[in-house]
């Protein structure tokens, strides 16, 4: 999403990114960026919350009038949860089963055939 | 949990209350999958800039997703479904703004176990920009959202970018607001 918000602001319109992913997001390297703090998945708001959905989007287009110059983040106020236990959950190596690593490693082997097929077909 | 500084009403972090490192966490994961092959993202020297050029209240906004259609032969694509690399889609589609389209993001790697995917609004602010124009905050929606691909190769995902601009500047977009799921 981060090449896209790039490709459109070289040719003159300006973007915002909504995004959770923080390091990804300014690695790339991106003129605007609302950051919330939640897991992935929630990057216009929290569920079932219309007035946090709202806030979140009423930020970005601040964020969007506003910034200074690329490379803009703000970073949402609103939090997941009191406490930050949830941040140790994603992708928890120490969790995987030698099961769960082999039917990820199956999922991701659909994907890369999948892609080649489109890649040979286009 | 949150605790303060002596004499300050400043609550002070956790220690591990920061931004979750998804990259060093991607590359362990593929690492710990078998593959040896380090994931590595784009990165720039330089980055572009736009002003804003018209004033919001009268601007036309885009919406770009990562979210896919949900396509009913592809299998489970939740609320809460496992990971499901079959409803990935690889072109660039576009619907009216005027629909309730349904958008999943099962072929994404969200936080399945705090995120239930249940309330398309929390990665899809279709609504929410929908209000924004009801209370005059921008002027209009463009015509079509659009889905931007994950998981492509340089050299697709470059057509893919040149589609997206194209639709964007058929459809007279002022601007562009872009969510990841």
């Amino acid at each position: 999403m981060g090449l896209a918000a790039r490709h459109l602001e070289a040719h003159g319109i300006p973007t915002v990114i909504m995004g959770c992913a923080k390091d990804i997001v300014e690695h790339c390297g991106v003129p605007r960026f609302l950051w919330s703090d939640f897991p992935l998945g929630n990057s216009a708001g929290r569920p079932f919350d219309p007035e946090s959905q709202a806030q979140t989007l009423e930020l970005a287009l601040r964020v969007l009038e506003t910034a200074p110059a690329a490379r803009t983040t703000v970073q949402s106020g609103q939090r997941w949860s009191p406490d930050a236990s949830w941040k140790r959950d994603y992708n928890d190596l120490t969790k995987l089963t030698p099961e769960t690593i082999a039917q990820r490693r199956k999922e991701f082997d659909v994907v890369k055939t999948i892609a080649k097929a489109k890649r040979e077909g286009s | 949990m949150a605790t303060s500084i002596q004499g300050t009403s400043a609550a002070v972090a956790a220690e591990d209350d920061i931004p979750i490192p998804y990259m060093q966490r991607t590359r362990d994961y593929y690492l710990a999958l078998g593959y040896d092959n380090p994931y590595r993202w784009a990165h720039f020297v330089d980055v572009p800039f736009t002003p804003l050029g018209t004033p919001l209240e009268r601007a036309r906004v885009a919406l770009i997703t990562t979210a896919a259609p949900f396509q009913p032969d592809a299998g489970d694509q939740g609320p809460g479904a496992p990971y499901n690399a079959r409803a990935k889609f690889y072109k660039v589609y576009s619907d009216s703004t005027e629909s309730a389209p349904d958008l999943r993001i099962s072929h994404v790697g969200y936080d399945r176990k705090h995120t239930t995917a249940k309330d398309i609004n929390t990665f899809f602010p279709l609504v929410r920009l929908r209000d924004a124009v009801a209370a005059g905050r921008i002027g209009s929606l463009a015509p079509r959202f659009h889905g931007a691909p994950t998981n492509r190769s340089h050299r697709e995902t470059g057509a893919d970018l040149d589609e997206l601009l194209r639709r964007c500047r058929e459809d007279g977009a002022d601007a562009a607001v872009l969510v990841p799921s």
